[in-house]
């Protein structure tokens, strides 16, 4: 029965707050906003199926924010420099890639918790992403590119809903459909048992970083494309909302839970949130103390289920 | 008056798990000065009963009565406040600590009272004086996550003897002991007997109880099927209740013909574990591995496996030099390790059956990219079926299953995964006697088939009835090599001893198999 409770609690978070925030405010339901809000949460939602990934697998990624700036330059850059749109998009992913097997490599080469790396990345990508920048911009990308964050397919789907769907489609099959997803939970839920069971557990851990940071890349493309410039100091404070999406959604932190339909639920609460905050007045500062405050719900949640079952496997 | 009231009554139990019931109406009851066993097939209750009993269950009905009075235990806090303690049937201690920390966790002995500060020294001395006293050779300050599976179980012994001031309940508290130790348990036991505790004691081995019971009750799908005094059935009679039907031939004959040689270990040797140590498996021969704790069986095994790597010597599968350092190399090549510990190294306890039954082997439900999830449930219904693993259910939560019914998902891993050599530390540990004819009759399909089998064991009987020939360690090296026709429990516990001291201890081994040997 908790186990049911556990699933659908999100959801029907979810649809409660909607709920609330449309009495409260009618316009909520516009289609206008509510393809803002699509626009809003995209670019943490991306990021936050490759933290599923990660996390699902008993990681975690502090570094995404400052990775999600960095490969954002690097792809403005690309642009500025004449680069066709694909390739300036490609170059964003690759940088993040090289951060993800950065990150990976360095954990599992160094057995060094992955709190305690990517902490360190955290620091090390945003100083690199400055440093090339000189702490400035990077503009002269060409118009073409916003279409990425701004544009509408046929005039009606924003286009980053439509990245949002292809990313949460594949990681979804990834998850469950696959070799690599069963070993993801495998790690996540006993990396010995997974280990003596044959799984090549460190290979898998830098897959999921990699694709992680792939997708952190794509993410920072996004981004760039919608202020129209490379930003050495976006997504300040972005690892905090996607691991918050994750956990929501009932991911746990120390791994072999979660899936993809509760992260983008998780996201979406806290997309919602902060918009129903904004159409109703509601400061940006008390905003801060309402997310903080869920995150810590959705957080005591899942140590209270973990405790359960440690008293069943006793 | 207290004393005309049993220490202990439970009646009419009741406990519901999702809709199913575990336990239906069961009573027990037992007096101080008692052993009461507890017996019944792996999935009957006895954990889960005896886990309400220490507070980590809410019954659904049924009441609790310490010395004639109604208690009700919330946690298992209450219940040590009452002095019941238990041994959990997987072990519970915390890894990072030191023995002598998880003995006094909670109850350190204090200097500088205002200050609360631990005193170590004390507490050190006075775990080391009580594993001393209680025969167990265990440094208290060593971390347990460095003890092996016996010495983990001896220290939650010993814990369990501080909380425990009127009842103890011990869940299958022998399945990772040797004879030694169980030896040295049974001595405790009797002196937690005369100073009045009632101890309530649930094993699958019968020959075991034999020494130590008064009474007995048997549990059969959650329900009392016996309750009386112990001696008034024979152990046919009591195995009957269990299963609720007749059993023959503990050990199944196999038909095999040996066959090439498949795994060749030359002078394979890791400091402090064990140390140059050759021998060969053939095609169709069980291979048995004896010894006492802490003689390296495990250790060896690991190395072979890739889990801890040996510093030196070679192994060679099927004539080719296997170089392992992580398991997943012997895994392709046709090796599985059925791990002692199935707790840490085994299960992906929050994962459904199905999943960790065919983890080492998902290359086989692979097409292209997919995952043919519908013939994994296929694969998993047919294991559970050749097993008889209980609930049948491939969704159910493998850390919800009773203990040997998670052992035999463990066995079923390997067996999905079609190894070729087989390693099996301890298989049927916590496995009752029905189950465990199983798994001696798959043991025997697969070397039919042509696979070898290496079989580490502290249960002698087991060894003797499905070995070819049986390998002795003491000490980290082989000390000899027996025919499993022509020798005795005697005999290996001859060599397996420890020369210093070999001879009490060799006394009280044999004569503990005397008692245990089956008739
Ligand atoms: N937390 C739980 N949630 C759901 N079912 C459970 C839980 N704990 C136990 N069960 C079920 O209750 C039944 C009895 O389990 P229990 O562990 O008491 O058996 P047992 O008699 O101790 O067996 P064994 O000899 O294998 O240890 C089993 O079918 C088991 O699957
Ligand atoms: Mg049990």
């Amino acid at each position: 029965m908790s186990d049911w409770i556990k699933r659908f609690l999100p959801f029907v978070s979810l649809l409660a707050l909607c709920v609330v925030i449309a009495v409260l405010e009618p316009r909520f339901l516009s289609a206008a906003n509510l393809a803002s809000v699509a626009r809003q949460t995209a670019v943490i939602t991306i990021i936050a199926m490759g933290m599923t990934l990660v996390m699902v697998s008993g990681g975690i990624d502090l570094s995404v924010g400052s990775m999600m700036a960095l490969a954002g330059v690097v792809g403005a850059f690309a642009l500025a420099n004449g680069a066709p749109v694909v390739a300036g998009v490609a170059a964003s992913v690759l940088a993040g890639a090289a951060c993800g097997l950065l990150n990976g490599g360095a954990i599992t080469a160094l057995r060094i918790p992955p709190f305690i790396v990517t902490l360190g990345a955290m620091g090390v990508y945003r100083g690199v992403a400055l440093l090339i920048t000189d702490g400035k911009a990077v503009v002269g990308l060409p118009p073409r590119f916003g279409y990425l964050a701004e544009g509408n397919l046929f005039g009606l789907v924003p286009v980053p809903l439509l990245v949002v769907v292809l990313v949460a489609l594949a990681t979804q099959f990834l998850l469950v459909s696959t070799r690599t997803g069963r070993y993801c939970y495998a790690i996540g839920s006993n990396v010995e048992a997974a280990r003596y069971a044959g799984v090549r557990v460190a290979h898998y851990r830098i897959i999921f970083f990699v694709l992680l940071g792939a997708l952190t890349g794509l993410a920072g493309a996004i981004e760039s494309a919608r202020l129209v410039t490379g930003q050495p100091t976006a997504g300040e404070g972005y690892e905090l909302r996607v691991i918050a999406a994750v956990v929501i959604g009932g991911g746990s932190l120390s791994g072999g839970q979660g899936s993809v339909a509760g992260t983008i639920i998780g996201a979406l609460i806290m997309g919602v949130l902060a918009n129903g905050a904004n159409l109703l007045g509601i400061s940006s500062f008390t905003q801060q103390i309402v997310i903080g405050a869920v995150i810590v719900l959705a957080v005591t949640f899942d140590a209270f289920q973990r405790r359960r079952l440690e008293t069943a496997a006793l | 008056m207290a004393s005309l009231a049993p220490a202990l009554e439970m009646r009419g139990m009741t406990k519901l798990f999702a809709g199913n019931t575990v336990l239906n109406g069961v009573s027990l009851s037992a007096a101080a000065g008692e052993v009461c066993a507890l017996v019944g097939e792996n999935g009957a209750g006895k954990s889960t009963l005896m886990k309400v009993l220490a507070g980590v269950h809410q019954p659904d009905a049924g009441e609790i009565l310490l010395d004639g009075q109604t208690v009700r235990f919330h946690r298992p806090a209450d219940a040590l406040a009452h002095g019941v303690a238990m041994i959990y049937q997987e072990l519970s201690l915390a890894p990072h600590l030191t023995v002598a920390e998880n003995i006094f966790l909670g109850r350190e002995p204090i200097s500088f009272a205002p200050l609360g500060i631990v005193d170590r020294r004390e507490m050190n001395k006075r775990a080391g004086r009580m594993l001393a006293g209680y025969g167990f050779k265990i440094d208290p300050r060593a971390p347990v996550s460095r003890l092996s599976a016996a010495n983990r179980q001896l220290v939650e012994i010993a814990r369990a003897t501080l909380e425990a001031k009127r009842v103890l309940v011990m869940d299958e508290p022998t399945s990772s002991l040797t004879a030694h130790e169980t030896e040295e348990l049974f001595r405790l036991i009797r002196d937690l007997k005369a100073r009045g505790l009632a101890i309530i004691y649930i094993s699958h081995r019968l020959e075991e109880l034999k020494r130590i019971a008064d009474r007995l009750t048997i549990l059969r799908d959650g329900q009392v099927v016996y309750a009386g005094v112990w001696g008034e059935l024979s152990h046919a009679e009591i195995i009957r209740h269990m299963a609720g039907r007749e059993l023959k031939e503990i050990f199944p004959a196999r038909q095999t013909q040996k066959g090439a040689v498949r795994l060749r270990v030359e002078h394979l040797t890791r400091a402090g574990k064990f140390a140059d140590v050759s021998f060969e498996a053939r095609a169709g021969e069980v291979v048995g591995i004896a010894g006492l704790a802490g003689a390296g069986r495990t250790e060896l095994v690991e190395a072979i496996f890739g889990a801890v790597p040996a510093d030196s010597g070679e192994i060679h599968l099927d004539g080719a030099r296997l170089n392992v350092r992580q398991p997943d190399r012997a895994v392709a090549r046709g090796l599985g390790l059925l791990t002692e510990d199935r707790k840490r190294t085994g299960l992906c306890l929050n994962l459904p059956l199905a999943r960790n039954l065919t983890l080492a082997n998902l290359r086989a439900l692979v097409r292209g990219w997919r995952l043919e999830r519908r013939r994994e449930r296929e694969a998993a219904r047919e294991y559970i079926e050749r097993l008889h693993i209980r609930p049948p259910d491939p969704d159910k939560t493998v850390g919800r299953l009773s203990g040997g019914n998670q052992q035999k998902v463990l066995l079923a891993r390997w067996l999905f995964a079609a190894s070729q050599v087989f390693l099996l530390d301890e298989p049927t540990r916590g496995v009752d006697v029905a189950a465990r004819i199983e798994i001696y009759r798959a043991i025997n399909k697969l070397t039919e088939a042509g696979a070898a089998v290496v079989m580490v064991s502290s249960d002698l009987p087991e060894l003797l009835g499905m070995a070819d020939r049986i390998l002795v360690m003491r000490r980290g090296r082989l000390v000899v090599e027996l025919d499993a026709r022509q020798t005795t429990q005697e005999e290996i516990l001859r060599y397996a001893a420890v020369e210093e001291g070999a001879q009490a201890e060799l006394e009280v081994a044999v004569q503990h198999f005397e008692l245990t040997s089956h008739s």
